[in-house]
């Protein structure tokens, strides 16, 4: 016999180790510690629900990709803003119409200077544009030591320029004076101490000017900054409205489901009301509707959570109020689905035995049952708000300005398309990606969460 | 059969009188008055307000509403074609032509194109085709279309000077592309991938393993056997969204500056034009009802194992 054939026969046993597994000794008699008894346990150790999805989650590549993307863009908008010195709502007026990467006169002269020196303050690069040094204590840390100073009368039209190892390491160089290589011919030295005064602000020198990446609008306003912030609200819409929808589909669906009977027919017909509805018309509509009454709400009430729906602005408020009053009726249908399957499940006939509740029904059994299918669809009901309201800013009805959402750039954009094309590239894109990876992490949750679905 | 459409037909007609009256409330709650301009005095509008009956209590004024439809009467425009006839506005004036037109191509574009896209998806699942055609449909789904039509107005119209820029009443071939192909996209897409999820469904049923160790042909297979069963949720999704297609995309008629009734329907909104607002609002929602009566009834055909009941599921 070779031993090829004895690998290839399953039925061909090697008799060695059998020989040698019944071999016993004393040794094998003995008690096992605890030690033991644990490892046996741990080596088969039951696998939960979640941490199985979660495996499966991970197995596939396309939706982990997405994942990976979407956290990105979820940094972009809600870190970056803290990274950029430029805010999305101040207007630059000398830094109008750039194109990305561009960078306006004043600026490239600043940036000029850069090369003279070794680092430079100037209020236009953390403001944008070049107004002044305010009255008031200031203190620079520079090549370890501190440099503190005080400015009595404000500082018009120039910028602080620090130089290595001179005597009077900070002076002020007006920019009149500035050449356009960007040596200067005149500057005031500033008297400087070694400690702060009490509450001096902390001016950080740079070495150049921080570029506008995606350009500026014609307000001069920085893209990049207003893409963020715009991303930031865009998400912010998406997940707040599926959150409306999950919440009052799934109430709406599990009691709809539960009931059964005449209560379910009259909650389906309105479903099917609602359905019906020309959705685009009613939005247009509500919108109209809502927006002065919610305005004049929000200025009665500045604090709060009244306030805080107010800094968000009537637009997007409305947005919600449409989700929760249209959109909830594919979240209920879902869940009724769900539930009119799980409740002829036994479990749920023997916790009615055991006389629990219709709502410790709904909380311990239903819901946890159908969480997979409320997970995907809330994920997918995200793009779907983030949509509707670039459709809505697209018809100026969304965001008003200075606010910033995905929609509102893009439908800004369109108005000067033919000359300046990267102004609808950038917030198009991001808006794209992520729709794009919201689906397809979707799709990936309902492979994990369902394994019933996977083919 | 007929019992069952009467039925459906009587619920319609509740349907839609609910749907009558939120419309109805929610313009009322607009603030403001139709006849409001920077020129109106208190007395014009006043005037205006009892030429059109809107000085009457409102349950009075629904009433006349609910009575007019039932005649037929639309009523008249209020303000943006001060009493023209409704009727005459939406399907006299080419309007509605122009929407229809666009629309009828643009569905048959989404099946002709998107239902064959996903066979071939599922057909070769796994490949690099069906790789490549997953990336185009999610990225498909995922573009907002009023980027992509801009996107192919700057480029086909604009730069490469192939196109038409304004579309208009679409004149001749080359003006129907741009807004057929923009308005489509999306369902084209959507389609693609439905047909797709649906299929693999069917293919793996017992019934095509049988047909296959029968010796059916694999076209007869996927045409014949998978794709009529993989059809009912295509037809269930394209029933509702033909009603939405057919009166006109605003995006797409803004971008290509064509007069259709999309257009016309929002700007009535934001005129407030509560004449046109209403006369919209119904026939939009009769055209979603009876959509979704020919869904049901095209189930029967599609697969005759599916009986009509009036009853919920």
């Amino acid at each position: 016999m070779t031993e090829k054939f004895a690998k290839i026969s399953p039925f061909m046993v090697d008799p060695e180790p059998i020989e040698k597994a019944f071999q016993l000794q004393d040794g094998d008699f003995e008690r096992a510690t605890s030690d033991e008894k644990e490892s046996v346990v741990e080596k088969h150790k039951s696998i939960s629900y979640w941490r199985d999805a979660g495996r499966r989650f991970r197995a596939n590549t396309v939706s982990m990709v997405a994942l990976f993307i979407f956290i990105l863009i979820l940094l972009f908008a809600f870190l970056g803003p803290a990274l950029i010195p430029y805010d999305y709502a101040q207007q630059y007026r000398t830094a109008q119409k750039l194109a990305p990467g561009e960078f306006s006169k004043e600026e490239q002269l600043v940036q000029n200077v850069g090369k003279h020196c070794d680092g430079f303050f100037a209020t236009t690069l953390q403001a944008g544009s070049l107004t002044a040094i305010r009255k008031g204590d200031y203190y620079i840390s520079a090549d370890g030591k501190t440099y503190a100073f005080n400015v009595s009368k404000a500082i018009e039209k120039a910028i602080l320029v620090y130089i290595k190892d001179s005597e009077t390491p900070l002076s002020v160089v007006k920019m009149k004076d500035v050449n356009e290589d960007g040596t200067w011919n005149d500057s005031t030295p500033i008297e400087t101490t070694d400690t702060p005064a009490e509450g001096a602000t902390q001016i950080k020198l740079v070495k150049s000017v921080f570029p506008h990446v995606f350009g500026t609008d014609s307000a001069g306003r920085d893209l990049m900054a207003r893409t963020m912030f715009g991303a930031r609200v865009s998400i912010i819409i998406g997940i707040a409205a599926a959150l409306i929808v999950l919440v009052i589909g799934s109430i709406y669906g599990s009691i709809s489901g539960l009931a059964g009977g005449t209560t379910d027919f009259i909650m389906m017909r309105v479903v099917e009301l609602i359905y019906s509805i020309p959705e685009v018309l009613i939005v247009l509509l509500l919108q109209v509707v809502l927006k002065d009454p919610l305005q004049a709400w929000f200025d009665a009430n500045k604090t709060g959570f009244v306030g805080a729906l107010g800094d968000l602005g009537s637009g997007i408020v409305s947005i919600f109020i449409t989700f929760a009053l249209l959109y909830w009726v594919t979240m209920a249908r879902i869940v009724r689905g769900q539930v009119l399957q799980l409740k002829k499940q036994e479990y749920v006939t023997a916790a009615v035995a055991l006389g629990a509740s219709k709502w410790r029904i709904i909380r311990r059994h239903l819901l946890p049952n159908a969480v997979g299918a409320l997970v995907i669809t809330t994920c997918l009901q995200i793009p779907s708000a983030i949509f509707l309201e670039s459709f809505l800013s697209f018809l100026g009805l969304g965001v008003s300005a200075p606010m910033a959402s995905l929609g509102s750039l893009c439908s800004d954009a369109l108005e000067s398309i033919t000359l300046y094309p990267y102004r609808l590239i950038f917030p198009a894109v991001i808006l794209t990606l992520i729709v794009l990876t919201l689906n397809l992490i979707g799709d990936g949750l309902r492979d994990a969460l369902d394994p019933r679905l996977k083919k | 059969m007929v019992s069952y459409i009467v039925k459906r037909i009587l619920g319609a007609l509740g349907t839609l009188l609910i749907i009558m009256a939120i419309t109805f409330f929610l313009m009322n709650a607009i603030p403001g008055s139709p006849f409001l301009t920077e020129k109106s005095t208190p007395q014009m509008i006043e005037l205006a307000n009892k030429k059109y009956g809107l000085d009457q209590p409102l349950l009075v004024q629904f009433k006349n509403y609910v009575l007019n439809y039932l005649r037929g009467d639309l009523g008249v425009s209020l303000k943006m074609q001060e009493g023209t006839e409704v009727s005459k506005i939406i399907f006299g004036q080419g309007k509605f032509e122009l929407s229809l037109k666009l629309g009828l191509l643009a569905l048959a574009l989404a099946v002709l194109i998107g239902i064959p896209l996903g066979c071939i998806a599922a057909y070769k699942r796994g490949s690099w085709l069906d790789g490549f055609l997953r990336v185009v449909t999610t990225v498909g789904v995922a573009i907002p279309t009023f980027v992509l039509a801009t996107l192919m107005l700057v480029f086909f119209a604009v730069q490469l000077g192939w196109l038409p820029v304004k579309s208009n009443t679409l004149p001749d071939f080359k003006s129907y592309i741009m807004p057929v192909i923009s308005l489509s996209a999306y369902y084209t897409c959507y389609v693609a991938k439905l047909t797709r999820t649906s299929m693999l469904d069917a293919i793996n049923q017992d019934y095509i393993r049988t047909a296959r160790a029968k010796g059916v042909k694999t076209s007869k297979l996927v045409l014949k056997h998978a794709l009529r069963n993989s059809l009912i949720p295509v037809v269930t999704y394209l029933g509702p969204v033909t009603a939405g297609i057919i009166t006109g995309s605003f995006v797409v008629e803004s971008t290509f500056q064509i007069p259709g009734l999309g257009r016309y329907f929002v700007q009535s909104v934001l005129n407030r034009d509560y004449t046109v607002i209403m006369a919209t609002t119904v026939i939009l929602s009769a055209l979603v009802i009876i959509m979704n009566l020919v869904v049901d009834l095209v189930y029967r055909l599609v697969d005759p194992r599916i009986t009509l009941t009036t009853k919920g599921d």
